[in-house]
């Protein structure tokens, strides 16, 4: 065999594919307007926002578009992503450090796989909160369909969108924080796709010493 | 839709302060609707459609007289019929004027989150402004009496104005002028009510209806529209009036207390991310800062 | 009505009967409305379905459709037993006093003394009063057994035959109401077999309930109480019945009894069904009237002098009291509308064209002149806004005699069902080709384009201004008729013809005669001198040519002409009084002086000398219209007297001024209705039992059947087990809204209200499409599957209910989007007619209901 996957020519590593970064994005961009355009609805103060973005109706219309294509994206990523973000015992031991992930002394951190536990609670805080989204949304997209004998339908949706969207915000806010801010490396990672060695053994040590191994057997 | 002459009290969806708010020069309008002495005529029906300009559309026979089974984005005021027998056997037809309640505290402006889409004005009239209506039916939800409707073609949600283009030139709503038994009356809210306590207790008193009375419903903080009803005990016999309309919990729980969380929570989680950040900056790999200086390999 | 719209505002009592005024008379039923809200009014309302006007009453009472009579009678019987009677009005404004004739018989076995089995017609002779004078306290013999009148003795040759019988000037009379044949006692034992059972084994209303409106209808007169005031409210619910006029007879005798007409508030109210029907029949819109209700001259009337005879009644009444009997200037009335009609052609000398008047030798009712051109000797129809195909009663049989027609003319805003006829459902291609009737369709004006004058049911004339003028071709209905009359008057000028001098001798004095003008023609109608005349009382004159002020200038020697004589005020000198709009009611009942003009003589409640007592003074000083004024030595009032304004009270001239009489016919004698001086309840032509009160006549004995082979009866035992009515809608006028969106969208398909219970039985659904079949054809619309129509017992048999609007045919906007059956109502009702005044029985025939 000639090629390796992961261990590039140039001594980095490929943190993320192609096909990967492109569906990251599709719910990242997505995301983000679903996000301004939803607090222009939340907020009588950030009203101005919808208003800026081709006008509020526009915005009302196309909100639940961008809302399927962050949901196509989920499911994709679920498909991609799904097995690696499951739970596994060592998670536990890593939520137990995170003080020490919080304060970045790192090298006071079990190792983490490919995805560290706080990845994988992002991955199903955006999976499940996602879902309520994409059914309260539904609802909300087409209010006028839904009989006064099932109104309570519409009175669901109407609370628990905003709450599960609130949810996803918190999430993002620490996601964005942490892989523009704290992460040196983590952008280039989801833009570009590599990721120097010493990032791969620092923050996804277990995941790096599977590639090393898999490198050495296909030798 | 005109705002020219009325003052406004409440604007959905609004940031900052509404010019009306605490000042008043106009009297509370209120329609009366006197069930009693409803023929179910439909006189009213058409005068909306006319004066509105709305065309009329094909129907369909339901086992009943009436027109259709609910009111629509282009016929707001509807007689909804119900076969009712009361306790001791006599029959009565209950025939109520289904139309916006002009509620005191409307469930469909809590909701919008459209700036201006819906105003209340001084009068307590509650007026959607197509032009700045978002399309988004929150309305339909907000509203406890299932008047919003939205309409497939113009993508926006309409109902009865209480002819508020009428009002402010001094007129009567179309409804009021049309209806031949003046069940129909309009008026100050003070008078209406005035008047219509005095047929309820009429109706207790000579008609042999000892639950009859006025139908302004405190849920919603009192209605501009009232009843006069033969049962005041019973309004769901009336096609479905709501014994105690509110305006839902969960609307109430998200414009008010969530609001206050969920923008405390935001604000709170980037004041936290930068405070995070000030205290303990980056994460730092060694060797990639060593190898910033070196050569990459 | 005797009284006015507005003037229900003022009424205590309604008894809302044969009559949906919520619906039908939306509008007009806001003064009921008012009386309730303003006066704590109470409404009973009786009627086959729980209607919406039934929706505002206090007392609703289901009733089998067409058991009117036992209601009413059973209420007659309730009052007098109960004595909630007006004693002093009773006495002497009605001929309750008045003694009968001995050789009268009432109808115990159905039949009314004198009946001819094989004419169906009764020798009315024994309906009289017995000449003679005051018997009050004279003792009577008792009555021989009845027997039936031997046969007159046949004519010896050149014998004239006996004069008519004729009422007798001095009437035997009773004060004391004790003589066995006094009219009171007669009615008393006429009803007195009406009884709350009788009435509930007939009515299918249940005793307690009947009793219960019963009392609560004449608890007015409690304790012989006057002030209060009753009125009785009705339309077609009455009138189309076999016996459609007697039904309002008996109201009209209960009202008699409780004092309730001339009484603001009372009276006897009809609620006519058009705009202008009232005006229709003023102007005698029927063959056997002259305008103002005139009588038609017969073939027997030789000449004017005997027609005048036989038509202009003679006082009869007792020798101290006094009658008006207005009819008798009848022949001021009937000369002046001779002049009206044939001006200078109507002459002393040719008994001012008299022979120029058609005499009418026999029935030519609607459905008679239908039913001869089913026979085939109608050659041809004009059909002015008259919809035949659709308002007749058997439909399949209309459109039959259409296609035997050899000409319809058709006068219309829409192509309607009549002048469609020749492609109405059930027609093949083939039968099309082969019908040979021309049809002309013009088209006309519709109202709103149209001026004129409507008289509503209060009588009241009010001019209206067209409001756009007629569309493309469209003309009006004047000129289509004087052009008509222009062309033919002309060819019999040309080529002569059979006595073309009616036609050529009749007036036209139009500016325009192409186009005469609306104003023209009413102010003819009110008429005008035609010579000086003076007023020998005021000294006031009315010089040639000019509008006359009122009829009381009629003239019998053609020195006035008079288009109408009760519109004869209508327009005069000082202007058109029907264009008045006054606001002003100073009395606040509701009378508006000022608005309009009401016929007669603007007065607004008729016979309202009677809602005074014999001194003169108001029963109810709070609703004062008409008083004596001693000071004054007339009557005078918030309303115009309708009574001689000088007669002193102690002269005691009856109210009743049109009746020779004077007073009020508790019992109407001789020719002055076919089926009997008492109305006696009779069943409908097709009832699902036997009359109760004599199996053996169930029917109205006077009413013919029509007898070609399209007019057919159903009985029970075929099948027919339920009883059908038909009525109109608040949302659809008639036939012609079917073509309105707005209407459609209101009222979109054709249904049939059919009982819950009724829909169980047969495993029917709401909306579900039916067929109700009656012996004449087969009606297919949706279920109404309803509670407002229960089902009944009727002598002792479960008996359903179901009725059904009429409003759709088979042309309109629905039908031609094949959203209805295209079945017209009428399909189903029955060719029997009422003796009096023609209108078919389209209520309460028998029908089955089944699955479509």
């Amino acid at each position: 065999m000639s090629r390796e996957p992961y261990l590039l020519p140039n001594g980095r590593v490929l943190r993320y594919s192609y096909r990967e970064r492109l569906v990251h994005w599709l719910a990242g961009v997505s995301y983000v307007y679903l996000l301004l355009t939803g607090l222009a609805f939340w907020s009588p103060w950030l009203f101005w926002i919808a208003v800026v973005l081709g006008g509020a109706t526009i915005s009302r219309e196309l909100h639940p578009w961008f809302g399927l294509a962050f949901v196509i994206a989920v499911v994709m990523m679920d498909r991609m992503w799904g097995k690696q973000m499951k739970e596994t015992p060592a998670d536990k031991e890593w939520w137990a450090a995170v003080p020490h992930y919080v304060r970045n002394e790192d090298e006071q951190m079990p190792s983490a796989d490919r995805f560290n536990p706080g990845q994988k609670l992002l991955f199903w805080g955006f999976f499940w909160n996602g879902l309520l989204l994409l059914l309260t949304g539904l609802i909300l997209w087409f209010p006028q369909h839904i009989p006064w004998s099932l109104r309570f339908l519409r009175y669901l949706a109407v609370i628990v969108h905003p709450v599960c969207a609130l949810l996803t915000i918190g999430l993002f806010i620490i996601h964005v924080y942490m892989g523009t801010v704290i992460e040196r490396g983590a952008f280039g990672s989801v833009i570009r796709g590599d990721v120097s060695r010493a990032w791969a053994n620092r923050h996804h040590h277990t995941w790096y010493q599977q590639l090393l191994r898999d490198s050495e057997a296909r030798k | 839709m005109s705002q020219v002459s009325n003052e406004i009290r409440r604007i959905s969806g609004h940031a900052g302060s509404v010019p009306g708010e605490g000042f008043s020069r106009d009297y509370d309008v209120c329609k009366l609707i006197d069930t009693t002495t409803c023929i179910g005529c439909k006189a009213c029906e058409v005068a909306c459609l006319e004066w509105n300009g709305y065309s009329f559309s094909e129907t369909t026979f339901d086992n009943s007289y009436q027109t259709m089974p609910e009111t629509s984005w282009n016929y707001w005021n509807l007689i909804k019929f119900n076969e009712h027998e009361r306790e001791d056997g006599t029959m009565q037809l209950l025939m109520r004027k289904d139309q916006c309640m002009h509620c005191e505290e409307p469930g469909c402006l809590a909701a919008c989150p459209a700036d201006g889409a819906i105003v209340q004005y001084a009068n307590g009239i509650v007026d959607f402004q197509q032009d700045h209506c978002i399309g988004c039916g929150y309305c339909i939800t907000g509203c406890p009496f299932n008047i919003p409707k939205f309409s497939p073609t113009a993508r926006k949600v309409f109902k009865c104005t209480l002819c508020n283009d009428r009002v402010t030139q001094g007129l009567e709503p179309a409804c009021i002028k049309s209806c031949p038994t003046g069940c129909l009356h309009f008026g100050s809210k003070t008078d209406m009510k005035e008047l219509a306590e005095n047929r309820a207790a009429q109706l207790r008193e000579h008609s042999g209806f000892a639950n009859a009375g006025v139908y302004d419903p405190a849920g919603v903080g009192g209605t501009h529209v009232i009843y006069v009803l033969h049962d005041a005990t019973n309004p769901e016999a009336y096609g479905g009036l709501p014994k105690n309309p509110t305006i839902p919990v969960t609307v109430r729980l998200w414009k008010t207390p969530l609001k206050w969380l969920g923008n405390l929570a935001i604000i709170g989680g980037l004041v936290g991310v930068f405070a995070h950040y000030l205290r303990f900056g980056p994460k730092i790999v060694e060797e990639d800062e060593k190898d910033k200086q070196g050569v990459r390999q | 009505m005797t009284n006015g719209w507005i003037d229900i505002k003022n009424t205590d009592m309604m008894l809302i009967m044969g009559g949906n005024p919520a619906e039908n008379h939306p509008c007009g039923f806001k003064w009921a409305i008012e009386a309730k809200r303003n006066r704590n009014a109470k409404m009973i309302v009786v009627d086959p379905r729980f209607t919406r006007t039934a929706s505002t009453a206090d007392l609703f009472l289901q009733i089998r459709a067409g058991a009117d009579i036992a209601f009413l009678g059973g209420m007659i019987n309730y009052a007098i037993a109960n004595d909630r009677i007006a004693k002093d009005y009773l006495l002497n404004y009605t001929n309750a006093a008045f003694v009968v004739k001995e050789g009268f018989k009432l109808p115990e076995d159905g039949l009314y003394s004198g009946f001819d089995p094989a004419a169906h017609t009764y020798d009315k002779s024994t309906w009289n009063y017995e000449e003679g004078g005051d018997l009050t306290g004279k003792a009577v013999a008792p009555e021989a057994p009845h027997k039936p009148a031997p046969p007159p003795a046949p004519l010896k040759p050149g014998q004239a035959p006996p004069p008519p019988p004729a009422l007798p000037p001095n009437v035997a009379h009773d004060l004391a109401l004790q003589h066995p044949r006094c009219v009171f006692q007669l009615l008393k034992k006429q009803y007195s077999r009406y009884t709350p059972e009788m009435v509930e084994r007939i009515t299918g209303i249940p005793k307690d309930q009947f009793l219960k409106a019963a009392d609560l209808f004449t608890s007015i007169r409690k304790n012989g109480d006057m002030k209060k005031a009753a009125t009785i409210i009705y339309a077609v619910g009455w009138t189309q019945h076999t016996y459609g006029t007697q039904i309002i007879r008996t109201a009209a005798m209960l009202q008699l009894l409780m004092g309730n007409v001339g009484r603001s508030g009372g009276g006897v109210n009809a609620l006519r069904g058009h705009s202008n029907i009232q005006g229709a029949t003023d102007m005698a819109g029927i063959f056997d009237n002259l305008p103002g209700y005139l009588k038609v001259p017969t073939p027997a009337d030789a000449d004017l002098a005997a027609y005048l005879k036989r038509i202009t009644p003679t006082p009869s009444k007792p020798g101290q009291w006094d009658s008006f009997n207005y009819w008798s200037n009848t022949p001021k009335f009937v000369t002046s509308l001779l002049k009206a009609l044939y001006g200078d052609a109507a002459t002393k000398q040719n008994n001012f064209a008299f022979d120029y008047l058609p005499k009418v030798d026999r029935n030519y009712s609607w459905t008679q002149i239908w039913d001869n051109m089913y026979r085939g000797s109608v050659k041809g129809i004009f059909a002015f806004g008259m919809n035949g195909v659709m308002i007749g009663p058997d439909t399949k049989k209309n459109i039959d005699a259409l296609k035997k027609a050899e000409w319809l003319v058709v006068g219309e805003i829409y192509p309607d069902e009549t002048s469609e006829f020749w492609r109405a459902p059930g027609t093949s291609t083939d039968e099309m080709k082969s019908i040979q009737t021309t049809v002309y369709r013009l088209p006309c004006a519709g109202f709103a384009e149209k001026d004129g004058s409507m008289t509503n049911s209060a009588r009241w004339l009010q001019w209206k201004n067209a409001a756009l003028p007629p569309p493309g071709d469209a003309r009006l209905d004047q000129d289509i008729i004087a052009q008509i009359f222009l062309r033919v008057r002309d060819l019999y000028k040309k080529e002569g013809g059979k006595f073309p001098d009616p036609i050529l001798n009749l007036t036209w004095p139009y500016t325009d005669p192409q186009h005469p003008a609306l104003a023209d023609i009413a102010k003819e109608i009110n008429g005008k001198a035609l010579a000086d005349l003076t007023d020998p009382a005021t000294q006031q004159v009315t010089k040639t040519g000019q509008q006359l002020p009122g009829f009381a200038w009629l003239k019998d020697d053609g020195t006035t002409s008079c288009g109408n004589w009760i519109y004869c005020g209508s327009w005069t000198e000082a202007g058109a009084q029907i264009q008045r709009r006054g606001t002003e009611d100073p009395s606040g009942l509701g009378i508006y002086p000022n608005w309009a003009w009401s016929w007669p003589a603007n007065r607004r409640v008729l016979y309202n000398r009677a809602s005074c007592d014999l001194d003169g003074k108001p029963w109810d000083p709070q609703r004062r219209q008409v008083w004596w004024s001693e000071a004054a030595q007339k009557w005078v009032g918030n309303d115009v007297p309708d009574f001689k304004a000088d007669s002193h009270p102690k002269d005691h001239l009856g109210p009743f001024i049109m009746n020779p009489e004077g007073v009020g016919r508790l019992f109407v004698p001789l020719g002055g209705l076919a089926d009997g001086p008492f109305p006696e309840h009779y069943e409908p032509f097709e009832s699902p039992i036997k009359n109760p009160l004599h199996p053996n006549q169930s029917n109205n004995p006077v009413v013919k059947k029509l007898t070609t082979p399209a007019d057919k009866f159903g009985t029970p035992e075929q099948g027919f087990t339920v009883v059908c009515t038909t009525y109109r809608l608040t949302e659809q006028y008639h036939y012609w809204t079917k073509n309105n969106p707005m209407n459609v969208q209101l009222i979109p398909e054709a249904f049939v209200e059919i009982p819950v219970e009724l829909a169980d039985d047969l495993g029917i659904r709401g909306a579900e499409k039916i067929k109700v079949t009656s012996a004449r054809g087969t009606y297919i619309a949706k279920a109404f599957v309803t509670r407002r129509i229960k089902p009944m017992t009727i002598d002792g048999k479960k008996v359903y209910q179901i009725g059904l609007p009429i409003h759709q045919g088979f042309r309109g906007i629905a039908e031609d989007a094949d959203r209805n059956a295209r079945t017209p109502a009428n399909l189903l009702s029955p060719t029997v007619i009422d003796p009096n005044a023609f209108t078919p029985e389209y209520k309460g025939f028998l029908v089955k209901v089944e699955k479509a």
